[in-house]
């Protein structure tokens, strides 16, 4: 399973941003995710695809940690980001999750103004001395995520008053506006109809040169649309690893063949 | 087989238009009717219920509001409350209230003498009777508060008998009077010519929120001042130590805690609390709060200490169920920026979970008000004739509460104190809409979607 990783790294020049080695994940007694390798390259769009229950998600939430917060969730392994392990002791999984952030299914906009929600990680981390700074990074959050022109004139206004491909895009705004080096989107386009889906994924294409992006997703044909790697997970393996043309057109395993043609799934 | 799908059945064609309903239908129908029906019944008796309860309580308790009062010039006869003639107020305090009744009953006869009333067979010592017994006790303090008084005419206010209140109010009749050593049929026929001529009248009567209690020979000067202000101290108390504590106890259990058995015991522990008898948190409030600490019994402070007792697990239980209401994408929005716990817990979910909490707090707050059973034991019902002091020593001061107020006085035998026990479950009821009013306002102000 682990020659894969190691066979499609040369994705242009792109640097390894995250490698995970041998990661397991447990819930209590089950065994979800099983001895794990996957090297998250910088600047690359990265798709993780596989049918419910495969561990992709269980996998994207150990990326920042996300898993610490369910109790019975215990994580072994080695996953480290620019080299340094996520998992030791000497790491705040706070401070972690400011530079790797996350974007969830659905969209989950606090209950306040536009601004606050994306001024708010900015503030807590203790990014901005100014006011005149705050307002330009939740500018220049709001830009990159396609939202500026539609609530620049409503940035007072509730962030849960937007339409759900809207708050979506908020949610994307909020989540790079602690500047992350690495974003997660959890399914990010489930919950959204097919024109505010396509607005995101042409979202996703643009932040992906600034930063890696990992996107879980159920639909193949997104995972062909926004990614350059793709994952394919399966009943907590990870089955296969490569460059997403090679995935989708020629893969080598015959359980991710079954999976993408649909006979599987 | 065959000849059953071939030709349809007669019967079956007749149940299957929709024009004629069938048997079963009907049969269903009168079950959601008579269903709809026990329905309205339970309600209408219910509110049948509460209408009759607030109709006995008003119909009684109003009239405690209304006060047959006296008004007439006193002559403050200068011989009698200043022997001495210095004006000075330390040697006129050597006067008793017996002198002062003496001068009223001199003024009540001269008032009547002048409007040309005739007194009957009502003797001069039975008019000075029918004024309240205290009646001199307030002409006192008024020429001590002020002697230039002293040798002036000055026409005053005072309350009537209890009884001769009671009649202008139906509760003493000429029948009961003359079997009633406190009263005669004489002096009640006294009473409608004194109210004719406009010296008897019945008035707003504020005393009977400012007065304190009063003994059982005057009803008419019961009065529920330290009662509410003993209520007022208690909520105040019980709000300070319940809210912080509650909220914070809360918070821990439904975010930090790790749940193990520990935390499952707690939890059925703390639900178990809130169904404990009030009076068994009386019986510990007396053993710990005053016989082990030491804190003064019947004051508002120990009163609050048993009151929070018991006002924890509700305030507990609903705060806990209005944070776990608080949807957890908003939780992993504030962790997935990279907030800490804390800064999740009291940047999102607590003002999202406030509504609930503040709503739980004042409903719990309202049944502790009306909390009487752990009050008694611990010495709240005692008769308290002075107003706690002011805030904080006065939380240590004897002090009564408004339910306690009510068990009391609908426990004494004069009727008089009937209708002042109706008085007083008014101004409770008043209390309780207040703060349910509040609790439904500030759920409005701070309610938010999501």
């Amino acid at each position: 399973m682990n020659d894969m990783t190691q066979s499609n790294v040369d994705v242009g020049a792109a640097k390894v941003k995250m490698q995970a080695e041998g990661v397991q994940v447990y819930y209590g007694t089950t065994h979800a995710l099983k001895d794990v390798s996957v090297n998250i390259l910088d600047k690359v769009a990265t798709a993780f695809i596989g049918p419910s229950g495969c561990g992709k998600s269980t996998f994207l939430r150990c990326l920042n940690r996300m898993n610490d917060t369910v109790a019975s969730a215990r994580v072994e392994g080695k996953i480290t980001l620019e080299g340094q392990d996520i998992y030791d002791p000497k790491v705040d999984s706070v401070q972690l999750r400011a530079v790797v952030g996350m974007v969830f299914q659905k969209p989950n906009p606090f209950p306040k103004s536009i601004y606050d929600n994306v001024a708010y990680g900015p503030r807590i981390h203790g990014r901005t001395s100014s006011k005149a700074e705050l307002d330009e990074i939740v500018e220049t959050s709001l830009r990159k995520a396609a939202l500026w022109n539609e609530a620049k004139d409503r940035l007072s206004a509730p962030g849960t008053g937007l339409s759900g491909g809207q708050q979506q895009r908020l949610c994307i705004a909020r989540a790079i506006a602690t500047n992350p080096q690495v974003l997660l989107m959890d399914e990010p386009c489930s919950a959204l109809d097919p024109i505010a889906t396509a607005q995101v994924e042409e979202l996703i294409d643009e932040l992906r040169h600034q930063f890696s992006v990992v996107i879980v997703t159920h639909s193949m044909q997104q995972a062909a649309r926004v990614s350059q790697k793709t994952a394919f997970f399966h009943l907590g393996n990870l089955v296969e690893y490569g460059d997403t043309d090679q995935i989708f057109t020629n893969p080598r395993d015959p359980r991710t063949e079954s999976y993408i043609s649909g006979r599987i799934g | 087989m065959t000849d059953i799908s071939a030709q349809p059945m007669p019967s079956q064609s007749a149940a299957a238009s929709i024009m004629v309903g069938s048997k079963g239908m009907k049969k269903r129908h009168a079950a959601e009717a008579r269903f709809k029906a026990y329905g309205v019944v339970a309600i209408v008796f219910s509110l049948g219920v509460l209408a009759f309860m607030l109709f006995t309580i008003f119909s009684d308790g109003i009239s405690a509001f209304r006060q047959a009062q006296l008004t007439f010039p006193v002559t403050i006869d200068a011989a009698v409350v200043d022997p001495t003639g210095t004006r000075d107020r330390d040697t006129m305090a050597k006067v008793t209230t017996f002198s002062y009744a003496k001068v009223l009953n001199n003024s009540i006869v001269a008032a009547l003498l002048a409007k040309g009333i005739p007194q009957e067979k009502v003797s001069d010592k039975e008019l000075g009777e029918m004024v309240s017994k205290s009646a001199p006790a307030q002409v006192r303090n008024m020429v001590l508060a002020d002697p230039s008084l002293v040798g002036e005419t000055v026409t005053i206010s005072v309350f009537a008998n209890g009884r001769i209140d009671g009649y202008f109010k139906g509760r003493v009749t000429r029948d009961t009077a003359s079997r009633d050593s406190n009263v005669s049929p004489a002096q009640l026929d006294l009473a409608d010519t004194l109210r004719d001529a406009g010296i008897l009248s019945l008035g707003w009567n504020s005393r009977f929120l400012t007065n304190s209690d009063s003994s059982d020979l005057r009803p008419e000067t019961a009065g529920l001042g330290v009662a509410i202000l003993g209520s007022l101290y208690l909520m105040f108390l019980v709000l300070v130590i319940c809210v912080p504590i509650g909220v914070a106890a809360s918070i821990y259990l439904e975010e930090f805690a790790p749940k193990n058995r520990w935390t499952d015991i707690i939890e059925v522990n703390i639900s178990n609390l809130a169904a404990v008898p009030s009076i068994v948190f009386g019986i510990l409030g007396l053993a710990l709060f005053i016989n082990f600490a030491g804190l003064p019994q019947s004051s508002a402070m120990v009163g609050a200490l048993v009151i929070s007792l018991m006002t924890l697990p509700t305030i507990i239980i609903a705060s806990r169920s209005s944070i776990r209401a608080v949807p957890p994408s908003i939780r992993d929005a504030a962790l997935g920026v990279g907030a800490s716990k804390m800064q999740t817990v009291f940047h999102h979910v607590l003002p999202l979970a406030a509504p609930g909490i503040l709503t739980g707090t004042i409903l719990g707050l309202a049944s502790a008000l009306g909390e009487t059973a752990p009050l008694l034991l611990i010495g709240m019902v005692a008769f308290v004739d002075n107003y706690p002091g002011a805030p904080i020593a006065g939380f240590f001061d004897p002090a009564t509460a408004l339910p306690v107020q009510v068990y009391s006085w609908a426990s004494r035998s004069d009727p008089a104190f009937l209708e002042r026990s109706s008085g007083a479950i008014i101004v409770l009821l008043v209390f309780l809409v207040i703060m349910n009013v509040t609790a439904i306002i500030l759920r409005r102000k701070f309610e938010r979607r999501w």
